[in-house]
C-alpha cells in the first residue's frame, strides 16, 4: 500500500499516542512498556505470532483492559481511565460478538440506540452502513443465520455506524477461509479509502498486515521490536525474527570483526558495525542463479526446481550446508537447470541486510 | 422412538388429565361418580372459594417473584464472577435437591418455631424475653419455606440461558456506549428470558399447587387452594368439586403465566 492519507510520522500530532503503555498479568508481562504513534488516517497493523501482546495492547486502546502503567491518549485527550463507553473507538471483535437476540438491522442500531438518536437518523445511518458493507438484504436476520463473512460485516457494520475516531479490528479475517479473506481484504481497503478513517487492527498473518497496513508495528514476546511501512519493514529487517516473520528470508550465518563480515559459506565483504556474530538476510527473489553481474556471490549445488506459476523456486545448498531459496520470475530458464549440478548463485549489496545474532 | 414415547405420553399424562377435566363436570351422588354435563361445580369452586384461590394466586406470585429474582442473582455471580468455583457453588445447589422436600420444611419449623433457633438466639442474646410467634404460622413462614425449596430448581434454568451468554457481547455493548445497567437491561436479561420464564413457571405452579408447607407452617389463616382439593379428593369423596377446583387454579395460574410472559416481552429488542 503506497497511498498514505494524514499525517504520517513527519510532524503531525498523532491521533494516537501510547506512552510507556505495558501490561502484567500476575507474573507475566503480556506487554513490556512502550511507545506508539498512530496517525490520523493511518492503517495500522500490529502483526506477531499468538501470545506477542497484540491483542492485549489492542484492548488496551479499547479499553476493555486496564495497563499496569503508561498512558492512552486519544485526539489528545487522556483516556487511560475511561472504560470502552467513554471513548472514542469502536471494536470488530474476533468473535464478532454480535447480540444472538437483535436482528441484523438492531445490531447495527444499538449504538446509535444508546447514543439516544431519533428513530430517523437510526434508520438513515443504518440503512447507509448496510449498503456500504453490502449487507442490505440481510437486515432482518439474526445473527445465527448469517455466515461467517456475512457476521463479519455485520460487526464491521455496527462498529463504523458509531463513525469512531479509531477503528479496532482484532484478527478481522482469522476465521474466514482463504477466499473470503482474500474478499474481505479486498473490502477493508475499499472502506477505509471511501470513509478515510483510522485503523487499527492485530493481525498474525504478515501477508494480511502487508496488503492492508500503511504501517505495520512488529511484536514480539510484549514488545515493538519493529515499526514503519510495509516496504522499510520487508526491506530493512532491524532483527532476525523480524526478517524471518516478514515474508521468506534467506539466512546466512557469520562474523563481523573490524568492519569486515565473513560468512560461513565463504563470502566475505566489508560492512560496518559492532564485531560479533551475525546473520546475512537476503530474500529469495534478490538471488540470481548465473551470478554474472552480481555483486557478491558462491557457488552450490541446485537440490531442486518448482515450477509455481509466476515463478520458479531454486533449492541450492551451499558447501557450507546451509541452504538458499531463490525465486525467479523468469520462468523459461529452467529447462536448462539440471537437479545435482553446479550452479553459481550471487546477489547485489543493497539487497541484503546484516542484523546481529546467531 | 416416536411410538413409545406416544404412548408414554397418552397414558401418563394426556389420559389423567382428560380423565379430570370430564369428571369436573360431572356429579356426585352418594359418593359414586355420575356423568353428567354441567358447571356447577365451576360456580360452586367460584363461590365457596373465590378467597383462597385469590390467596394462593397471591401468594403463589410472591413466592415465584421471589424465588426467580434471587435464582437470577445467584446464577449470575456464578456465571459471570465466581470463575473456577462456579462448577462447586452449582454442584453445592444441585445437592440441596437431594435435601427432601418435608426435611426441609422441618428444618424451618425448626428454625422459625418458637422454641425455635431464631428464637433462642434472640433469648439468649437478650433482645426479646419472651419468644417471638411472629415468625411461624402465617403465610410469611410459607414464603419463606417455599422459596427455599424451589431455589435450586429455579437457578438450573437460569444457569442454563446465562451459559449461553457470551462474553464478547457484552464487551461490543459497552464498546457501543452502553453502561452496566443497560447492558443487563438490553443483552443479558433479553437472552435469558426463556430460562428466567422456566424458572418462572416451575416455581409459580408448583408453589400455587402445594398443600403440605401451608398445612405445617401456615397457621390458620393460610388457606391454600391445594388444602382444599386435597379434603375433597381423600375425605369428602368429591372428585367433580375437586377436579373443577384444580382446573381452576390451573386456567387462572396458566392465564398469569400468559400476562408475565406477555410483560417481559417489553424488554425485548426494537
Amino acid at each position: 500500500m503506497t497511498t498514505v492519507s494524514g499525517g504520517g510520522p513527519g510532524g503531525a500530532t498523532p491521533l494516537v499516542r501510547l506512552r510507556g503503555l505495558s501490561k502484567k498479568f500476575g507474573d507475566v508481562a503480556a506487554v513490556q512498556p512502550l511507545d506508539l504513534d498512530i496517525f490520523a488516517g493511518d492503517f495500522f497493523a500490529l502483526l506477531g505470532p499468538s501470545g506477542c501482546g497484540k491483542t492485549t495492547l489492542l484492548r488496551m486502546v479499547g479499553g476493555f483492559t486496564p495497563p499496569s502503567t503508561g498512558t492512552v491518549e486519544i485526539d489528545g485527550q487522556d483516556v487511560t481511565r475511561l472504560g470502552p463507553e467513554q471513548r472514542p473507538t469502536n471494536m470488530v471483535f474476533q468473535g464478532y460478538g454480535l447480540f444472538p437476540h437483535m436482528t441484523v438491522r438492531q445490531n447495527i442500531g444499538y449504538g446509535l440506540r444508546i447514543a439516544k438518536a431519533s428513530d430517523a437518523e437510526i434508520a438513515e445511518r443504518v440503512g447507509a452502513i448496510m449498503t456500504l458493507v453490502r449487507i442490505g438484504e440481510l437486515a432482518e436476520r439474526r445473527p445465527d443465520a448469517l455466515s461467517g463473512g456475512q457476521a463479519q460485516r455485520v460487526a464491521l457494520a455496527r462498529a463504523l455506524v458509531m463513525r469512531p475516531r479509531v477503528l479496532l479490528l482484532d484478527e478481522p479475517l482469522a476465521a474466514l477461509d482463504l477466499k473470503l479473506r482474500k474478499q474481505m481484504q479486498e473490502e477493508l481497503r475499499r472502506i477505509h479509502q471511501s470513509i478515510g478513517g483510522t485503523f487499527v487492527f492485530v493481525t498474525h498473518d504478515q501477508g494480511e498486515a502487508m496488503g492492508l497496513a500503511n504501517r505495520i508495528a512488529v511484536m514480539e514476546a510484549g514488545a515493538c521490536v519493529q515499526e514503519g511501512g510495509p516496504e522499510e519493514i520487508y526491506l530493512r529487517p532491524k532483527t532476525r525474527f523480524v526478517s524471518s516473520f516478514i515474508g521468506e528470508a534467506n539466512m546466512l550465518a557469520g562474523e563481523r570483526r573490524g568492519g569486515t563480515v565473513t560468512l560461513r559459506a565463504g563470502i566475505a565483504f566489508t560492512d560496518a558495525g559492532p564485531d560479533g556474530p551475525v546473520v546475512l538476510v537476503v530474500r529469495p527473489e534478490a538471488i540470481r542463479l548465473d551470478g554474472g553481474t552480481a555483486g557478491l556471490g558462491t557457488t552450490g549445488r541446485l537440490d531442486d526446481v518448482v515450477f509455481l506459476g509466476p515463478y520458479v523456486r531454486y533449492r541450492v545448498t551451499l558447501a557450507s550446508g546451509e541452504e538458499i531459496a531463490a525465486h525467479s520470475a523468469d520462468t523459461g530458464r529452467r529447462a536448462g537447470m539440471a537437479v545435482g549440478a553446479a550452479v553459481q548463485i550471487g546477489w547485489e549489496a543493497a539487497d541484503h541486510r546484516v542484523v546481529a545474532g546467531t | 422412538m416416536i411410538g413409545p414415547s406416544g404412548a408414554v405420553f397418552l397414558l401418563l399424562f394426556v389420559a389423567p388429565f382428560a380423565f379430570l377435566f370430564v369428571v369436573s363436570f360431572w356429579r356426585k351422588k352418594m359418593f359414586v361418580l355420575e356423568p353428567d354435563f354441567t358447571l356447577v361445580n365451576y360456580s360452586e369452586t367460584l363461590a365457596d372459594y373465590g378467597w383462597p384461590l385469590a390467596f394462593t394466586l397471591m401468594i403463589a406470585f410472591a413466592i415465584a417473584v421471589l424465588t426467580t429474582v434471587l435464582a437470577f442473582l445467584f446464577a449470575y455471580a456464578i456465571r459471570f464472577h465466581a470463575g473456577r468455583y462456579a462448577n462447586a457453588l452449582l454442584f453445592v445447589t444441585l445437592i440441596t435437591l437431594f435435601g427432601g422436600y418435608l426435611v426441609k420444611i422441618y428444618a424451618w419449623k425448626t428454625i422459625l418455631g418458637t422454641e425455635g433457633i431464631l428464637n433462642s438466639a434472640l433469648l439468649t442474646l437478650g433482645i426479646v424475653d419472651q419468644p417471638l410467634t411472629v415468625f411461624i404460622y402465617n403465610p410469611g413462614a410459607v414464603v419463606v419455606t417455599l422459596t427455599h425449596f424451589l431455589l435450586p430448581l429455579a437457578v438450573l434454568p437460569v444457569f442454563a440461558s446465562l451459559r449461553g451468554v457470551r462474553e464478547a457481547g457484552l464487551e461490543a455493548a459497552r464498546d457501543l456506549g452502553a453502561g452496566a445497567t443497560r447492558v443487563f437491561r438490553d443483552i443479558v436479561v433479553p437472552q435469558c428470558l426463556p430460562g428466567i420464564m422456566a424458572a418462572f413457571t416451575f416455581s409459580f405452579l408448583i408453589a400455587a399447587g402445594d398443600y403440605v408447607t401451608p398445612r405445617y407452617v401456615g397457621g390458620p389463616y393460610t388457606s391454600m387452594i391445594g388444602d382444599f382439593i386435597e379434603g375433597q379428593f381423600s375425605l369428602r369423596f368429591d372428585w367433580p368439586a375437586g377436579a373443577a377446583m384444580s382446573f381452576t387454579i390451573l386456567g387462572a395460574g396458566l392465564a398469569i403465566i400468559a400476562l408475565v410472559r406477555w410483560a417481559l416481552g417489553a424488554l425485548r429488542p426494537r
